[in-house]
């Protein structure tokens, strides 16, 4: 007798779980992929009072972070402060997304979960570090704002959904400016990018880390939103115009 | 410009690749680093066909590994991910090698076309299995008579007759092959009677009924884990084409008599310079690849920017006749057993 089992790599390690894979009761059809959350539950509220908070001031920064960038760029000010208002109107409506649901957004949590990178801004920007401004806002928050949108209108309420869907746009244009602002001046900035992500691409992590329990609650994984993070900061530094070879090592702070 | 989504063995394996590609953000991670880490367009080819057509193509590494598939949402996020990176790059049509479309069929991924700001566009995709099932059955034709066995007395079994690739088979053998006898083997009986049906024939069998009366069994589907196969009560001459994914009939169950042959396999004519195969565990990684990949290729050659092969049970003759002449055409052959029997295929 030849025992089949146990004597192929496949067999012996990934069989249980292709069974399982190919098996009748996980047609998917029958079964919904990710639960709606109950938007009424206390533990809901509870999170989304921490998460809706780190949306309204990530906003309220991001506006003065453009206003900041603009008073560096003389030239580009219009464009920047109109990128700046933008944000103001992102924030006023994620602020009645929290009203829809009767939750009072806590925001001293969240200016305490944003003043690492806001304390990096703020010593860029009195050092008239332009490339890591432009990288501290247009790129990592916009990406990371980016991708958990993109996470959140999944699992979204449906007036956050709409809402959500607005702003995720609006957002791609501020990471298109950013982008193109970097891409142009690649060649005199490309040492300082590198320098700037590696000081704050951790700090996107860590933010990561701090609020994957809250996010759990509203039904956005962890790894989900660290894939589409990722995803949009890889597309944005290709944009750039950097190599696989380059962003695989800036990549890299953001695991060790 | 063709593409090919494709993954690593194991997660092993795949760390060292990334190590050698310089992905070392990825290669150093774990599991978890593993499951958030975006696709990664690997590697452009160029490949010129015997015909003198030139054609671009680009590798597609989704991440995914099979110790993912226990995890849901993290296979289907890889396949998707990966299918979006390969429509956002341009490329006009993309083979899912690999679990790639057995996650996209058997999670039903139709249902999820928005992929953040892209709908995906199902023309650019070809699950591969037309050129597949045609390249089993050439492997048949090709190696059943090297082996002595007559095909037109010869028994076949078919393992997961009722699959994409299984049913097409059976078509083939049925209409095209004349084969004397066709057992059909899967373990749903609705969708076999149903075949048995169209095909105007084909004898419905158990796995333990088929197997010592087969001459010629091609596995299309995965062997169940807790089977037994007593080589003593299997035909000699036999021929066992293991067409399924991943490849699992171990080379313990050939023996005297018994022929174990990697299905669905092809050999282009000349040197790819490429290096993903080698992930794959071709023998000659340079120039072997799987059917459902060259079916990309074979597409843009042509210049048939459609999803050739799509769905479930649209594999019909007339397309695997198409997609056979390109395959010869474009300098492609089929994997056949080695050394001693080669002179008798010749």
């Amino acid at each position: 007798m030849v025992k089949v089992d146990g004597t192929a790599y496949f067999l012996r390690r990934f069989m249980p779980a292709l069974q399982s894979l190919v098996s009748p009761t996980l047609e998917v059809e029958d079964k919904p992929l990710e639960g709606t959350p109950d938007f009424t539950a206390e533990a809901y509220k509870d999170a989304y009072s921490r998460i809706n908070a780190i949306v309204i001031e990530g906003e309220q920064e991001a506006y003065s972070n453009y206003v900041s960038i603009a008073k560096m760029l003389p030239d580009e000010a219009e464009e920047l402060n109109k990128l700046a208002r933008m944000e103001l109107k992102h924030m006023r409506g994620f602020t009645a997304c929290g009203k829809n649901l009767g939750v009072e957004a806590d925001l001293p949590f969240a200016k305490e979960f944003f003043s690492p990178l806001h304390g990096n801004f703020q010593k860029a920007f009195s050092e008239k570090k332009l490339t890591t401004c432009f990288l501290i806002q247009a790129i990592l928050i916009e990406a990371f704002a980016i991708s958990a949108y993109h996470v959140y209108i999944r699992v979204a309420d449906p007036f956050a959904k709409k809402i959500t869907e607005g702003v995720v746009q609006d957002e791609y244009l501020h990471l298109n400016y950013g982008q193109e602002w970097l891409k142009a001046n690649l060649a005199t900035c490309k040492q300082e990018l590198m320098e700037a992500n590696k000081a704050n691409l951790p700090l996107i992590r860590s933010m990561l880390d701090q609020v994957a329990e809250d996010a759990s609650e509203l039904h956005m994984d962890k790894e989900e939103l660290m894939e589409e993070f990722m995803i949009a900061y890889q597309d944005s530094l290709t944009e750039i115009g950097l190599d696989n070879r380059e962003i695989a090592r800036m990549a890299l702070a953001a695991v060790v | 410009m063709f593409g090919l989504i494709g993954h690593s063995t194991s997660f092993e394996d795949a760390k060292r690749k990334a190590m050698e590609l310089g992905y070392d953000h990825i290669a150093e991670g774990d599991l978890d680093v593993w499951c958030s880490a975006p696709p990664q367009l690997v590697e452009h080819v160029e490949v010129v066909s015997p015909a003198g057509k030139t054609i671009q193509g680009a590798y597609i590494d989704s991440c995914f590994v099979p110790e993912m598939l226990s995890r849901f949402k993290t296979a289907r996020r890889k396949v998707l991910n990966a299918m979006e990176l390969a429509q956002k790059k341009g490329i006009n049509i993309t083979a899912l090698g690999g679990f790639t479309s057995i996650i996209f069929e058997n999670f039903n991924l139709l249902q999820h076309q928005h992929v953040r700001n892209t709908i995906l566009e199902w023309e650019r995709f070809t699950t591969g299995n037309t050129h597949t099932a045609w390249v089993i059955c050439r492997q048949l034709e090709l190696n059943a008579p090297a082996l002595g066995i007559d095909l037109k007395k010869a028994r076949v079994a078919v393992v997961g007759a009722s699959g994409d690739i299984g049913s097409a088979v059976c078509r083939w053998l049925s209409n095209r092959t004349g084969v004397a006898e066709l057992f059909l083997v899967a373990r749903q009986q609705k969708p076999l009677l149903d075949l048995q049906e169209q095909l105007g024939g084909g004898k419905i069998l158990s796995l333990s009924e088929a197997l010592p009366e087969a001459d010629i069994v091609v596995w299309v589907a995965s062997m169940p884990r807790t089977l037994e196969i007593d080589k003593t009560k299997l035909r000699s001459p036999c021929l066992m084409i293991d067409g399924g994914y991943p490849k699992n009939l171990d080379s313990k169950l050939a023996g005297t008599g018994v022929h174990v042959l990697k299905g669905g396999i092809v050999e282009f004519c000349s040197d790819i310079g490429w290096s993903m195969m080698e992930l794959a565990e071709m023998e000659k990684p340079q120039r072997q690849m799987f059917a459902c990949f060259a079916e990309a290729m074979l597409l843009e050659f042509e210049n048939c920017h459609t999803n050739f092969s799509w769905g479930r049970n649209n594999i019909t003759l007339e397309k695997m006749d198409f997609i056979g002449e390109a395959s010869i055409r474009h300098g492609f052959s089929t994997l056949n057993l080695q050394s001693h029997y080669q002179a008798a295929i010749a």
